[in-house]
This record gives structure tokens, C-alpha cells and sequence, in this order.
């Protein structure tokens, strides 16, 4: 089954998941912008991580035969420093213009402050303005009450709700976001958030309308085969082959494709065979496969 | 572009990243066959070259056009970087962007490296020796055929013929291949032998 990660942090990995990623059937995956896990004292090291994200990321997965898109966003942590947080959105424009970048995110909420809700806000007019969807962290903390402020907030600034993937639900948020017209993200993980009996159970409950799987791994306890190891489960419960197909394929290139950016007929053949088809016409192919040299 | 010859410099950059939504990247296929240089190009690289010298022409001052054509450079993603060093040798004074040309030799990202080193005159042009053998060495050992680097017969030199005489040692000590076309960074240690 051909399978999308719509939101995995492949910069914090090693080659060897994007190797086992590629064989367990992830075509493409989609990598949000977010914190580090320490904090960043100057604008200028956002503009390094955006540019490796649309650059060396991109360039790394397509090596193991994996398609990289990103999102391009404060994320809710880092907005809460304002001096910071002012010159990282007025740089974002010049991001938000590239090929590849198919959202706005990830932005929402971490403490609900003012501050982040001031940074959400100015975020989602960009979408606004450059055309794009924007993908929604909900807080760990107090989520319920995160996702319903998120939620609202959309609906203030009257945006589209189709064009909004809120992320990282669980039991108690999911019906609160299907109510809404926005998508619902899950993800799943070793011990925290979600995991894939409660998926399962969940799309038994919901259907496969608006629902969407992940893995969010990243330099935490997490794994970025979480999303073939949910469709083992699924199938194990006897859910059937079109709904998951649809939680992990249709869902996420429906909702990146409005971006105008996430050509899913692309997606059919692996990057990499584009790149040996260009050595084999451009010049002479030696006995060994390209690689990338520290 | 009106907003590449007049706008902010800001402005000049949304036009030179448009470029891939706007005019797309299928081959410049121009009509004649062109020189053989544009052979690779695409039709987004072609419109940026072109930005970049329109820019030229209305830019107030040299130290203006430097600023604004660095950083399409340097803002630019993997693509837009890709086009910039095609049209770099096309420049007005192209020798003082030598220090981007020569740092865009170290990336990993391997059609960016390409993007300088093949189908481009700008390294025989305006590399000095230590930077274009380092750069034909990079292409033997990430496996780009050395018939692509413009102008390598011209620019052969002793050193040039070491590093790749030392290589080939070095690969045979592993037991492992020497690249067949290895030969031709070494064409100055040949002419020498004739020579003598
Ligand atoms: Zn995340």
C-alpha cells in the first residue's frame, strides 16, 4: 500500500529510517517546521533550519526514494518570545513562496498565551495570502480546551475550515473537529498521544472522512513507521482496504493539494529513478549509484 | 518584469522564485539548438538569467546589483540556487561572484554541485587551480563523468594530475574500481611524458 506520512520530522533521523521508511511503502512525506527541543535565541538560525528543510531534507529523502515537502511556520513554543518571534514572521513571506512548501505550520497552541494566539493569527493571514492550508499542533497540556480555542480562532478569522488540519488528536477532540469542516490529524506514538489500537477503534467509530495518520517522529521517544505499523493494525480489525487507503493516501494529498504545490499524479514514480534517468541521458553512468560525501 | 528591474529588492525575489510556478521548468529548447551550454536548461532557469540581467541594467549602482544577484543566491532553495549558478558565467563581470561559485562547490546536495561543475564555463573561466582541481576531484568521487566539466583539458595541470594519480592509488590499496574516465584529469601528466 503506498502510504503518505503527512507529518514526520526527518531531520532529527537517520538514513536508515528513511531506508526502512521507503520499503515499508512511504512514498511521501510532509515535515512541519517546529522547535528543536532547545530553544532558538536568534532569527537567523530559523532561516538556516527553513532553508535545510527546503533544501538538504528534500534532497536526503529523495536519495532513499521518498518525495519531501514541508511546512513553514513559527511554531507555538518559540512564538512566546516576542522580539524573536516578530522578525521570525516577518521573514516567513520569502519561505512561504517556495516550491515544495505546501502549508502553513505547525502553529496553534503550547501554554495558550496571548502571544500565541497573537502568532496564530498572523500566521493564518499568510496562508491567506500565499494560497496555502494550514497545518494546527494542539497542545499536550489542556488539549480539549486547546483544540476548541484553535477551532474558534479559525472561524474568527473567517478561514476557510477545509483548508485547516488540525493535528494530534485523541478520544475527547476528534467529534469536537469533525464537527467542524476542518481535517483531523492523529498521531501516533510509542507511548504518549496515540496509538494503534486506539486509531483502529477510533476509525470504527468515525469512518475515514477527514481523518489522517501520522507519526510526528522526531528526536524524541517516537517512530516513524508508526503509520505502516497502524494500517497492520487496522487490517488486523478488519477495517477495510479502501478506508485505510483513504486515511493514508487520499486524506493527505487531498488536503496538501490545495496548496496547488503536491502534485499527487508526481508522486507515482519514486524521486530517485528521476535522477538515475538523468545521469543515464546527461552523461555516462558509472558502476556506482550517486551518493551523497560528507 | 517591471518588479525585477524597479521593485525592493524583496520584491525581486518573489519574482525570482516565481519563476518555477510561472513559467515552469520543461527544457529551454531553443530553436536553433543554442550553444551547447543551455543544452540542460530549463525554461525557469533561462527567465531568471534573464531577471537577473534586467536587474542589472536598472540597478543604481555595481554594489546594488552585487547585493540584489547574491541574494537570489543566497534565499534561494535548492532550484532557484541550481539556476543561479547556470547563469552565473552570463553575469556582467562574473568574477566577483567567484566566493559564491566556490562555496556552492562544498554542498552534499549533488545536482547543485552539478549545476557548477557540468555543461558551466564559469570554473575553467574563473577558478583559480587549487579551487577547480578540488572540484574535479569531487566529481570523480561522487561519480560525475568528467567529459561534462567544460574546459578540464584546457585547465590540466601536474597538480591536478597527482591528486588524481593518488586517488586512483588510493581506490586500487581498497580494491575497488578506478572511474574509467579518470584519465582525463590526468591529461597534463600525459602531454608531459610525450613531452619529454
Ligand atoms: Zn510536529
Amino acid at each position: 500500500m503506498k502510504i503518505i506520512d503527512p507529518h514526520v520530522h526527518m531531520t532529527s533521523r537517520t538514513t536508515d529510517d528513511y531506508e526502512a521508511m521507503a520499503s515499508a511503502g512511504i512514498v511521501a512525506v510532509v515535515e512541519p517546521a517546529f522547535w528543536l527541543g532547545q530553544p532558538r535565541t536568534q532569527a537567523g538560525s530559523f532561516v538556516d533550519y527553513f532553508n535545510s528543510l527546503i533544501g538538504w531534507e528534500r534532497f536526503r529523502a529523495a536519495q532513499f526514494g521518498i518525495w519531501h515537502f514541508c511546512t513553514i511556520g513559527l511554531n507555538p513554543k518559540e512564538a512566546n518570545n516576542p522580539r524573536l518571534a516578530t522578525e521570525v514572521i516577518e521573514m516567513l513571506p520569502r519561505f512561504l513562496a517556495k516550491d515544495g512548501v505546501v502549508a502553513v505550520g505547525e502553529i496553534g497552541f503550547d501554554d495558550q498565551t496571548d502571544a500565541e494566539q497573537d502568532c496564530f493569527a498572523r500566521q493564518v493571514e499568510l496562508a491567506r495570502t500565499f494560497n496555502l492550508p494550514v497545518l494546527v499542533h494542539t497542545p499536550h497540556r489542556d488539549k480539549k480546551q486547546g483544540t476548541i480555542r484553535s477551532l474558534a480562532l479559525v472561524r474568527l478569522l473567517g478561514f476557510p475550515e477545509e483548508r485547516v488540519l488540525i493535528d494530534h488528536n485523541n478520544e475527547e477532540t476528534l467529534p469536537i473537529v469533525l464537527d467542524s469542516g476542518c481535517w483531523a490529524g492523529h498521531t501516533i506514538y510509542p507511548n504518549t498521544k496515540m496509538d494503534e489500537h486506539r486509531m483502529a477503534v477510533l476509525v470504527q467509530k468515525y469512518g475515514s472522512d477527514r481523518i489522517i495518520v501520522n507519526s510526528a517522529a522526531d528526536w524524541g521517544i517516537s517512530d516513524p513507521l508508526k503509520v505502516p505499523k497502524t494500517i497492520a493494525v487496522m487490517r488486523a480489525q478488519g477495517i477495510a482496504e479502501e478506508t485505510i487507503a483513504r486515511i493514508v493516501w487520499d486524506n493527505p494529498a487531498a488536503f496538501f493539494a490545495q496548496s496547488g504545490r503536491f502534485d499527487v499524479s508526481a508522486l507515482e514514480k519514486r524521486p530517485d529513478m528521476d535522477r538515475r534517468q538523468k545521469f543515464e541521458t546527461n552523461s555516462v553512468l558509472r558502476g556506482e549509484p550517486a551518493q551523497a560525501h560528507r | 518584469m517591471h518588479d525585477a528591474s524597479h521593485g525592493s529588492q524583496n520584491q525581486l525575489l518573489v519574482v525570482y522564485t516565481g519563476a518555477s510556478q510561472h513559467l515552469g521548468r520543461a527544457p529551454l529548447a531553443l530553436s536553433d539548438g543554442g550553444p551547447d551550454v543551455v543544452d540542460h536548461w530549463t525554461v525557469e532557469d533561462g527567465g531568471r538569467l534573464l531577471f537577473l540581467l534586467v536587474r542589472h541594467e536598472a540597478s543604481p549602482s555595481p554594489a546594488a546589483f552585487i547585493d540584489a544577484a547574491s541574494s537570489c543566491y543566497q534565499q534561494g532553495d535548492a532550484r532557484e540556487q541550481q539556476s543561479w549558478l547556470r547563469a552565473v558565467a552570463f553575469l556582467p563581470d562574473p568574477a566577483r561572484f567567484l566566493p559564491l561559485v566556490v562555496d556552492a562547490c562544498r554542498t552534499n546536495i549533488l545536482p547543485l554541485f552539478e549545476s557548477v561543475a557540468c555543461e558551466n564555463p564559469y570554473p575553467a573561466r574563473h577558478f583559480p587551480e587549487r579551487n577547480f582541481n578540488q572540484m574535479v576531484l569531487k566529481a570523480l568521487f561522487t561519480g560525475v563523468a568528467l567529459a561534462r566539466i567544460l574546459g578540464l583539458p584546457e585547465r590540466a595541470n601536474p597538480e591536478l594530475a597527482r591528486m588524481a594519480s593518488d586517488y586512483a592509488d588510493e581506490r586500487r590499496a581498497a580494491g575497488r574500481s578506478i572511474p574509467v574516465d579518470i584519465a582525463l584529469a590526468m591529461a597534463d601528466r600525459a602531454r608531459t611524458r610525450t613531452d619529454t
